[in-house]
């Protein structure tokens, strides 16, 4: 039995609209998605007329529905904003070099100049260098910390006024709910603005701040946009993963619970009694730290110096772990660092194999597994699953799947493939 | 094994998966704990009157015996309170429990009907014995049986506080003892967090509960759930199981996730409650607000200069989910007035159907916002056809 659109215009029924619940046609979801979009543009204030924005795109659906629907509000309600495409290319084989691919459709689609930015370029490391370095554990720290300067280095090459990111109310909540977990009271405060930056960065702003996963995902759908739905790759630290499994499960109970958690988020407060770290300027890149050396150029010197665990730990144990390290070096001569360079080497090949071979499991995936057909599958089974419980069309046959609508999401995944962890 | 403490040999607890200890050495810990809570924060005078929430649970049974032990103690190490016993009836055999357990330490108990929640008259029952039922009134909380699960778990509690704050009134007592543990405590932040608490969490999470001039204390909160276990134990306490909780809701789901945690992670949930110790509200004068907190569940509803919230937000996504795309100008850049002009189908506030912005008869008040929203046909906090308003109901 068709359900009329509950907006009453005279269309049936097409989806039920996971934040809300209302049933509604495609035309009448597009607007109602749309306008709120809007509405948190303006009453958010993110923009100013005539300012130039990067967006930053990773080619999957946060940033690509993103950089969709700001072209489209920028046109409809002439914002008088000069969109650009900014993206980051971490080197992470079979994930990032396919998703540029994705970006490079939507700077054609969109009309919308793209700069892409490489860490090798920027650090001298690419990611995949970076994890045959250091192993699987704490990628998520190497990468978000890099991404957040990329950005910032990529946005002042652009001379852009602020940095839009594809963050939904899902990635918000679960940063929450992560926040309370590790206790990172300076985070937990910052987290839900919408829009952060301090002096000497560059501001990032998240116009999907309100705006469903799910609904994001069937945005997509109906209108056939083109995303690269991979999901990067490392496992994420463990209290984001524990945040996320109790998000899924509470918004199964409760759908209200995202918008009410970041509710929670912007009307608590820290005490003042709470320091929270000053900002100052890097000695050494210049890049806006709350330290004297900013963290990714202690990421980077500890990659440099084959100490890859410096930077991660406390700030005392880094600088235990240097000074160990220059004692060591008075000894060692050059003949054996030769060695250990050629150690390195073979180690990056082995890690390649390693992790190809392991592709299948829930912690993996580390982009090298790239298998068409499976992901293929994947990605209209995950649709599926969504149009089977918020679709209305009777028959799902009849559902027309987006052949470019991929999605070979890792479980173990760090995060949207969009965007850098929220909330430095 | 050996006790961490006093070297002896049979040591039985084990604690945090590492730390042994003797039975007795526990249990002066454990004491000390309790009693540390009350005595560094310096709130009594001597003698003071102290209401006691006993809600015949773990900790609540655990907490009758720590003040029973204190008062029996000599000279300077006496607990100088003067407690007076309150429990809540909502279950027969639990009511009996808590009365036979008084008894026990010459305690009095005052047992009162939840339903008491919806009258406005006092009348103080006969000390240790069940109260008569008044079928009126119990009709009365009814109401909250509609609640979607989760909703009505978060009414309840607020339903006990009003009454703890009422009865300590009648009492005379100035301070409230309530037996919440480590493990309850970051149960219920991440709960009001879910619910859009967050606001709240310092009053309802914190050591003491400041908004009324009868203060709240939790003085068992540095008590963890395994510890709780190990005092229930080695003193043989009674305990008699049940939960108050609906099923299928945030909290419950949330307690399990915490036990979880307990289990796995028991840093973890020091770390939590830690954190609601430093949240505040973020509002621009919390202080003198009064007139602009939610008359049942406290919630300050005056956010500072009217920037973006997910509230509003969401007040949104329900206006634009009924409008057709055609009534509304999409050219009009003032597209937010739309919001503006459909007052009357806005929930204004986080728990709508709950919070009652105007004082007055706030208790009544419940009745009144439940009716109009469902004569209306509005979108309604509680609306089972409405996915996603609420929660997720089955569907008939
Ligand atoms: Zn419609
Ligand atoms: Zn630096
Ligand atoms: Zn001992
Ligand atoms: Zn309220």
């Amino acid at each position: 039995m068709p359900v009329p659109c509950r907006t009453g215009c005279g269309n049936n029924a097409v989806l039920k609209r996971p934040k809300t619940g209302d049933a509604l046609c495609k035309e009448c979801f597009y607007w109602a998605f749309e306008t709120e979009i809007h509405y948190t543009i303006t009453k958010g204030e993110l923009f100013n007329k005539g300012d130039s924005v990067a967006i930053a795109a990773s080619g999957g659906k946060d940033s690509t529905v993103l950089a969709y629907i700001l072209k489209t509000l920028n046109t409809r309600y002439d914002y008088g904003l000069n969109l650009m495409l900014l993206s980051i290319d971490e080197g992470i084989t079979g994930y990032r070099d396919d998703s540029l691919e994705t970006v490079k459709q939507n700077r054609d689609d969109y009309e919308m100049p793209l700069k892409i930015l490489s860490y090798k370029d920027l650090y001298g490391w690419t990611m995949d260098e970076i994890v045959a370095q250091i192993g699987r554990k704490n990628n998520c720290t190497f990468c978000g910390v890099f991404r957040r300067q990329a950005l910032d280095r990529g946005a002042a090459l652009l001379d852009v006024k602020c940095i839009a990111t594809g963050h939904n109310a899902d990635d918000i909540a679960e940063t929450v709910l992560m926040n309370v977990l590790r206790g990172d009271i300076a985070r937990l405060k910052r987290c839900t603005a919408i829009s952060t930056g301090s002096e000497g960065t560059i501001p990032r702003v998240k116009p999907l701040k309100y705006t469903y996963e799910k609904e994001i995902v069937m945005y997509a759908h109906y209108k056939k946009l083109v995303y690269f739905s991979t999901e990067c790759v490392f496992a994420p630290n463990a209290y984001r993963g524990h945040a996320r499994a109790l998000l899924k499960d509470m918004e199964r109970i409760r759908p209200t619970c995202i918008m009410d958690i970041i509710y929670s988020g912007e009307t608590m407060s820290v005490k003042e009694q709470v320091s929270l770290p000053s900002q100052r300027i890097c000695s050494r890149c210049n890049f806006v730290s709350s330290q004297e050396v900013c963290k990714a150029c202690v990421l980077l010197e500890g990659l440099n110096k084959g100490l890859p665990k410096l930077g991660i730990g406390k700030t005392s144990k880094a600088k235990k772990m240097l000074e160990a390290y220059n004692a060591r070096q008075m000894q060692e001569n050059s003949l054996e660092q030769a060695t250990d360079l050629e150690d390195t080497s073979k180690s990056i090949k082995d890690n390649i194999k390693d992790a190809s071979n392991k592709c299948n499991s829930k912690n993996c995936c580390s982009g090298k597994c790239k298998s068409d057909a499976s992901k293929q599958q994947n990605g209209n089974a995950k649709i599926n699953k969504l149009l089977e419980q918020y679709g209305l069309d009777e028959s799902p046959s009849s559902q027309k799947l987006n052949g470019d609508l991929s999605d070979d999401e890792c479980s173990g995944g760090c995060g949207n493939s969009s965007s850098m962890p929220i909330g430095f | 094994m050996i006790c961490k403490k006093c070297n002896n040999d049979e040591s039985t607890v084990l604690l945090r998966k590492k730390d042994y200890y003797c039975e007795k050495c526990f249990i002066n810990n454990t004491n000390h704990k309790f009693r540390a809570c009350i005595g560094k924060n310096k709130l009594f005078s001597s003698q003071e009157n102290v209401l006691v929430c006993l809600s015949g649970e773990e900790g609540s049974t655990v907490l009758l015996n720590l003040i029973s032990n204190g008062l029996c103690l000599e000279n300077h190490k006496k607990l100088r309170i003067n407690p007076i016993f309150l429990h809540l009836y909502n279950n027969n055999d639990i009511a009996e429990k808590v009365i036979e357990d008084c008894k026990k330490h010459d305690f009095v108990v005052y047992v009162v009907n939840i339903s008491d929640y919806m009258s406005t008259t006092i009348d103080l029952p006969e000390p240790n014995s069940l109260p008569k039922l008044n079928v009126g009134t119990n009709n009365t909380v009814n109401i909250f049986n509609n609640l979607p699960a989760t909703a009505f778990n978060d009414m309840f509690i607020k339903i006990k506080r009003t009454l703890f704050i009422k009865y300590a009134k009648v009492l005379h007592c100035n301070f409230i003892f309530t037996a919440e543990t480590t493990g309850s405590l970051a149960s219920s932040l991440l709960s009001s967090i879910a619910l859009g608490r967050g606001s709240q969490v310092e009053d309802d999470i914190g050591f003491i509960d400041n908004r009324d001039d009868i203060k709240i204390v939790r003085p068992m909160k540095d008590i963890s759930k395994e510890e709780l276990h190990f005092y229930i134990k080695i003193k043989k306490l009674n305990i008699q199981h049940h939960y108050d909780m609906k099923k299928n809701s945030l909290q419950v789901l949330i307690n399990n996730f915490v036990s979880d945690l307990q289990e796995n992670f028991p840093s973890t949930i020091s770390t939590v409650c830690k954190t609601a110790e430093k949240l505040g509200v973020a509002s621009d004068n919390a202080d003198n607000e009064s007139n602009h907190k939610c008359k049942i569940c406290e919630s300050v509803l005056n956010i500072p200069d009217g920037r973006l919230t997910a509230l509003q937000a969401t007040d949104f996504s329900r206006i634009v989910s009924l409008q057709k795309p055609s009534k509304i100008n999409t050219h009009d850049k003032n597209v937010i007035k739309i919001v503006q002009e459909n007052q009357h189908s806005m929930f204004p506030y986080i728990s709508a159907a709950k919070c009652v912005k105007k004082k007055g008869e706030g208790v009544m008040k419940i009745g009144a916002v439940t009716e109009d929203a469902s004569q209306n046909g509005m979108p309604y906090y509680d609306d089972p056809k409405r996915l996603g308003k609420g929660e997720k109901r089955q569907q008939s």
